[in-house]
């Protein structure tokens, strides 16, 4: 790790109109401009981040339409990329399973040409044979992330959890594995640091890039209208811990806001990000994390 | 298709091993169908505020929001609505003798039809079974094998026993208990292998359909359910406690995991403990550890260590003590705790004698805890 990290906030007012509908024009524009900048601070271009290369774009789709990686970003996501150097052919949005998918708006597609679309419970594609081992992790991967692709971006929806205080960056990839449902103990640590410290996330994980579009800060991750606020932001960075830092401040400023306890107060701080610090994944430490904004 | 085999071919195909294709179009996917689970309301949960639930069914007491599943993984919040995803739904069937459960003191010789469905409640790192017990239904192939079917086939093939075994049958309550519930109505005895991470209500309404229960002791301190299990000891000694206090046949088995848990005087408090919360004449197994799933640094358990834990149980006072996966050992076989003869000789799963006759001892006439008949 270098001394410090950058994440970069893009916003764009009128990105997310009342109607909870999304501008393909203006989410592209931040996809773009995040990109750009994340990959210029570190003295790259995209295509150096992101080669033409089978390229995962890992979204969260268990919240169904109302509260899922929205198709528009993912897809503003999808056409940087192939403007840039990947191929659609090498490009794969996908989650756990088709059905979830679906019921998140996204449109299935595997055609040869295209940009793919799938779950993991695709014929053909499932899960490892073979356990992956590491410290507290015991699961069988998605072959999509074990060996489809070779390199990886987390789009998640940044949303509050009952359990692991927050969901985002990180935790996303609980859709990678088969089972998920055994990493909610003790509010998910050091389950979600482990899972994203194996080789077949750490290894392939390039960016981070949280959907801020609107965000839920109380009662996730479930879907509850009353607790959704606008944010029209994406955030950006190459430091997975300090995005999910910075995603957690933002709904930590949403609650304080409304009057709510802060996470903390509800025991329910997100401490996975003190555990993925100290496994070297990132920093946690605020101090240690530059945050730059910016504004279409 | 033997159990073990249907296991691995079932719901793990997937890309050959090897590095990253340098295209991923190289080949056409199929979509599959919406996994065919069931959607059965399950007992015992309670109904929040803003669709909620809270399980009652084990000692986790999962809270989920809308369309999120519990630990166990075949349990899930359909908006509001808590449902059993297993319900009829088999991933693995075979015809076994009881004594691999094992059940040594309930019908020996006698066939049963055990079947399982995916899911368990807690995550053992050592499970033999977790090919099936830590994935979710949809992840494994599984038949439609509703309770009407269970006893026919149970019927057709001779088993006087229907067994819900292989993974954990408390997640697959519903199923279960009406399963259960026919059963007796059709003559046919069931017994139940769990670890016994089960709440008391659920569990005093399964004790009024059932005949026999097995529970999984996995270490007698919390340490080791902590790190090990990732369950909570208190309950499941709560549940052995609440079998013994019943009518249903109890029997013990204890997974002897070499460094971890087969400490003497862990073992003398866990056989003390049992004498004084199930009486002197439950049966206890140790049985043999062989490293598997995320457990595999250490070595078979020793016979030495076994044949230990079996002095401390004797010792403590337990009557019926067995030695398990160690296949022709002596204390594979039942001795009559008042005059010492062989009753019943087993050599595996085979019963090669019994000199048990209406439950009794056929030399001294001293009774024989058990169901013989």
């Amino acid at each position: 790790m270098q001394g410090s990290s950058k994440v970069f906030i893009i916003k764009a007012q009128g990105v997310i109109n009342s109607e909870r509908n999304v501008s393909e024009d203006l989410v592209y524009t931040m996809m773009k401009l995040g990109l750009n900048v994340t990959a210029g601070d570190a003295n790259i271009s995209i295509c150096d981040l992101l080669p033409n290369k089978p390229t995962g774009i890992k979204i969260n789709t268990i919240g169904g339409l109302k509260l899922s990686t929205r198709p528009e970003t993912a897809m503003a996501l999808a056409k940087v990329l192939t403007e840039e150097c990947v191929k659609p052919n090498n490009i794969i949005i996908w989650d756990r399973t088709n059905r979830e998918l679906k019921e998140a708006g996204f449109k299935l597609n595997n055609d040869r040409n295209q940009i793919n679309i799938y779950g993991t419970d695709t014929s053909g594609v499932g899960y490892d044979r073979e356990l992956t081992s590491h410290l507290n992790i015991g699961s069988l991967f998605s072959t999509i992330q074990s060996k489809q692709i070779f390199n990886s971006i987390s789009l998640a929806l940044l949303k509050d959890h009952g359990l692991a205080g927050i969901t985002a960056g990180m935790k996303n990839y609980y859709g990678a594995v088969h089972n998920p449902n055994k990493y909610h103990d003790y509010n998910c640590d050091p389950f979600v640091a482990e899972l994203f410290h194996t080789d077949h996330i750490k290894k392939k994980h390039t960016i981070s890039i949280l959907d801020c579009l609107e965000v839920q800060y109380h009662r996730g991750p479930s879907f509850h209208s009353a607790w959704l606020e606008k944010s029209e932001s994406l955030i950006f960075g190459l430091d997975p811990v300090a995005v999910d830092q910075v995603g957690w401040q933002m709904i930590e400023k949403f609650r304080e806001k409304k009057g709510l306890p802060s996470l903390k107060e509800e025991t329910r701080e997100p401490s996975y990000l003190k555990t993925a610090e100290k496994l070297g994944l990132g920093y946690n430490d605020p101090k240690k994390i530059e945050i730059i904004e910016k504004q279409i | 298709m033997k159990r073990r085999e249907f296991i691995k071919t079932a719901g793990t195909a997937g890309l050959a091993a090897g590095t990253c294709p340098a295209s991923l179009m190289s080949k056409s996917y199929v979509y599959l169908q919406p996994p065919n689970l069931s959607q059965v309301e399950a007992s015992f949960y309670e109904k929040h505020p803003d669709r909620e639930i809270k399980c009652l069914l084990c000692p986790r007491f999962c809270k989920l929001g809308d369309k999120e599943r519990g630990y166990c993984g075949v349990r899930e919040n359909r908006d509001g609505i808590y449902y059993t995803l297993v319900y009829g739904k088999a991933c693995t069937v075979q015809i076994d003798p009881i004594e691999k459960k094992p059940f040594f003191h309930f019908l020996p010789g006698e066939r049963t039809l055990s079947f399982a469905t995916a899911g368990c409640n807690v995550n053992c790192k050592f499970c033999q079974n977790w090919e099936i017990s830590q994935v979710r239904p949809e992840q494994i192939d599984h038949f439609d094998f509703p309770p009407e079917q269970v006893i026919y086939a149970a019927q057709k093939n001779r088993c006087p026993v229907i067994a819900y075994t292989y993974s954990e049958p408390m997640v697959f309550f519903e199923y279960m208990y009406d399963t259960s519930a026919k059963a007796h109505k059709n003559g046919i005895k069931n017994v139940v292998v769990t670890g016994g991470h089960v709440n008391p209500e659920p569990l005093i309404k399964l004790i009024e359909v059932v005949d026999g229960i097995k529970v999984d002791l996995k270490a007698f301190s919390q340490d080791f359910y902590t790190q090990y299990v990732r369950g909570e000891l208190k309950p499941v000694l709560e549940a052995i406690k609440l079998i013994a206090q019943s009518d249903v046949w109890l029997e013990i088995v204890y997974l002897v995991i070499p460094s971890l848990n087969d400490q003497p005087d862990e073992l003398r408090r866990l056989c003390d403990w049992l004498i004084e919360a199930a009486g002197p004449s439950v049966p206890i197994h140790f049985s043999r550890f062989h490293p598997m799933y995320l457990l595999k640094n250490l070595p078979p358990t020793p016979l030495s260590t076994l044949e230990k834990a079996w002095e401390t149980a004797r010792q403590a006072g337990l009557q019926f003590v067995y030695i398990g996966n160690v296949p022709g050992h002596q204390a594979e076989n039942t001795y009559c705790p008042k005059c010492e003869q062989t009753l019943v000789k087993r050599n595996v799963y085979a019963i090669t004698e019994n000199r048990i006759k209406k439950g009794k001892c056929t030399n001294c006439g001293c009774p024989i805890p058990g169901v013989w008949s």
